[in-house]
């Protein structure tokens, strides 16, 4: 512990008399793990699994099913009001859910201002809340299809209400009441598995839950394909009708409840196909979220080349710090050998400049954090979209240190090494 | 103390071999104080190298206190040289931003002493050159000369069994360089074993045991009576 203080104390020396020498290779260093820290704080963040406790239990269906003939085609990811009616009613999965966003504006009814703020809409199933283990703070889930209740989110009821228990309270969307029967926990799920198209995937959790059945009932907009010749006069009208708007997830236990599930959406295609409708030729898919999430290329690829790119620029700036250390480690040769010369052995030329790494180290993380968060800003300022993609949590702070960390001792490693080989009878007279 | 027989280094390069030292025997025995002179390109300086560990030999055999040297590795060199040699070179070779204190600190450092018999050894190594008021100078505080005192503190403050002087007062003025000779006379007869490079002849012929180096090789041994006056100088501070 001796010598290793006595490192410390020479390395703090050694920093201070060429702290110009030294703020020029940390600064290099920094921007490297800075710029290479941010891209994988995106990353990280668009690759997060949102649900770890049962992401392998949790699958989104895919069917088969299309009313044009098209085999060839990718599965549609969407489904109609029919067929996910068939996948909710079975009693396979232990939890099913199926959705739909729309959006609507919103007021207390009881409010004397008659601002109306508007909100994201999950038009879905009961079976949404312990699928997507939605925290209730208040409340519980609506218990019949067409109730006029519904539970909403802690934005709004911050926005709304101003917080609190609301459960009771009455919300007017889009000039109708409608009871608040729960209230959620701030909640967030990155990326939002369960709502991955359209831009969706890193947005906030939706502000209200409301039955699919009434958010039908009430005409909430919906965006629908359709290859039919259906008319569809409006969103209650997709009952029975060939539009395609609906997301099905089911809970999965095992493989034997998958198998069934298989089996079942199976049949069920099979039996459209009877009926005269199309199949594509791909199987009906049942995805978990990892997979789903994949699928849907939620890491953009753009991204991973631009990880690829700052990772070639963090090589460059080690080799740039290196180079430096190497023109350091020749100019400071002559105390190298002279401590060699009094006593030292290589081993302890070694672990100090170890512990000198160590100290760069340290300075550079802080650095890196530092920059990581400027670019971070920077990154958001230039692409917005990447707004919700973007924090530095614990688990990245300590990783930007240990990658400071890494960098520098891998910076001054070759500089050490040839200056442990110098011959010392070449660098005292 | 020293004992080198058949000693050959040989420096290769691509297209030339030199023999800085062939054949190269000397035995030098407790409490002796060896002058080693010759002219540029002899290997008085390769002899010292060798000698103080810094370089490896091609052929022969050495002993230093008793201890074969071939075949150690480097721990168990840098051992010997922490604890059997002390150097005094001609630059000095003093680290410029740590003071007297740390600078003599530093092989004490590697022996694995604690901080107290540190610090014993360093106030008695400053005393010895006549500098215990000024262990907080910096080098650059000093004159040439207290800078090689400093020097040979750093040297005296491990208790080597040997010291090796490369050229100790060449970038001394005349004075100084007195100062300096007389400073390890008094070691020697306080009964440290010296090796001294040098150019002078004078300083040569002052101590007891002359070898000349020519070509890498011993050409003569010479024994004079010493002739420096211990009286005469005062070392100061």
């Amino acid at each position: 512990m001796e010598m290793f203080n006595y490192y410390l104390k020479l390395s703090y020396r050694n920093l201070i008399r060429n702290r110009l020498f030294f703020i020029l290779m940390i600064t290099t260093l920094a921007v490297g793990v800075g710029v290479f820290l941010a891209n994988i704080a995106i990353i990280k963040s668009m690759s997060a699994d949102p649900i770890p406790n049962k992401s392998d239990k949790i699958f989104n269906v895919s069917l088969n099913i299309w009313t044009g003939n098209n085999p060839r085609a990718e599965l549609i990811e969407i489904m109609r009001y029919d067929d996910a009616m068939h996948i909710l009613k079975n009693d396979i999965a232990t939890h099913t859910m199926v959705h739909y966003q729309s959006q609507v504006y919103t007021r207390d009814i009881e409010s004397k201002s008659l601002t109306r703020h508007q909100a994201v809409v999950r038009a879905t199933t009961p079976g949404f809340f312990p699928l997507t283990e939605a925290p209730f703070a208040y409340g519980s889930a609506w218990q019949q299809d067409h109730a006029k209740q519904i539970v909403i989110g802690d934005s709004l009821n911050q926005q709304v209400f101003g917080g609190g228990n609301s459960v009771g309270k009455v919300l007017e969307i889009d000039g109708k009441p409608f009871e608040i029967v729960g209230v959620l926990k701030p909640w967030e799920l990155k990326p939002l598995f369960y709502h991955v198209a359209y831009g969706q995937k890193f947005k906030a959790t939706d502000d209200i839950y409301a039955p699919i059945e009434t958010a039908m009932d009430n005409e909430w907009a919906i965006n629908v394909r359709n290859s039919s010749t259906d008319r569809i006069n409006s969103v209650s009208d997709n009952r029975g009708k060939n539009g395609y708007f609906i997301q099905a997830f089911v809970q999965l236990e095992n493989q034997q409840q998958k198998n069934a599930m298989q089996e079942y959406i199976d049949n069920y295609s099979q039996h459209r196909q009877e009926q005269g409708e199309y199949l594509r030729d791909n199987d009906n898919r049942l995805l978990d979220v990892k997979q789903w999430l994949e699928h849907k290329e939620v890491v953009d690829e753009r991204m991973l080349a631009f990880a690829l790119a700052s990772s070639l620029f963090l090589a460059v700036c080690i080799f740039n710090a290196s180079s430096l250390l190497l023109a350091r480690y020749h100019s400071a040769r002559f105390e190298t050998g002279l401590r060699r010369a009094v006593g030292a052995r290589i081993k302890d030329v070694f672990y100090q400049g170890v512990v000198e790494s160590m100290l760069i180290g340290l300075c550079c993380a802080v650095l890196t954090l530092i920059f990581g968060w400027l670019f971070l800003q920077i990154s958001i300022t230039l692409f917005p979209a990447l707004q919700q993609t973007s924090d530095i949590d614990l688990t990245l702070i300590l990783l930007g240190i240990g990658i400071a960390l890494v960098t520098s001792f891998i910076s001054m490693l070759y500089p050490l090494i040839r200056s442990c080989r110098t011959p010392l009878s070449t660098t005292l007279k | 103390m020293l004992n080198m027989k058949n000693i050959s280094r040989i420096y290769r390069s691509d297209t030339i071999q030199t023999h800085a030292l062939r054949d190269f025997n000397l035995e030098v025995k407790e409490g002796e104080f060896v002058a080693v002179t010759g002219p540029s390109g002899s290997g008085k300086s390769t002899f010292l190298n060798v000698a103080g560990l810094l370089d490896s030999f091609d052929e022969g055999s050495y002993e230093l206190d008793g201890v074969n040297i071939q075949g150690l590795n480097d721990d168990e060199l840098s051992r010997l040289r922490n604890e059997k040699i002390g150097f005094i070179f001609q630059n000095y070779n003093l680290i410029p931003d740590f003071n007297l204190f740390d600078n003599i600190d530093m092989p004490l450092r590697y022996r694995g002493f604690n901080a107290a018999e540190r610090k014993r050894r360093i106030t008695h190594a400053l005393e010895q050159v006549g500098l215990a008021s000024r262990a907080d100078y910096l080098p650059s505080q000093l004159s040439g000369g207290q800078q090689q005192r400093v020097a040979i503190a750093r040297a005296l403050a491990g208790e080597p069994k040997i010291l090796l002087a490369d050229e100790p007062t060449g970038n001394l003025d005349s004075l100084m360089a007195r100062q300096v000779m007389e400073l390890l006379h008094t070691l020697n007869e306080a009964g440290s074993t010296i090796i001294m490079v040098t150019h002078d002849p004078e300083q040569a012929r002052a101590v007891g045991r002359n070898v000349q180096v020519i070509d890498g090789q011993i050409t003569d041994h010479s024994v004079y009576a010493p002739v420096h006056d211990n009286a005469s100088i005062v070392v100061k501070g």
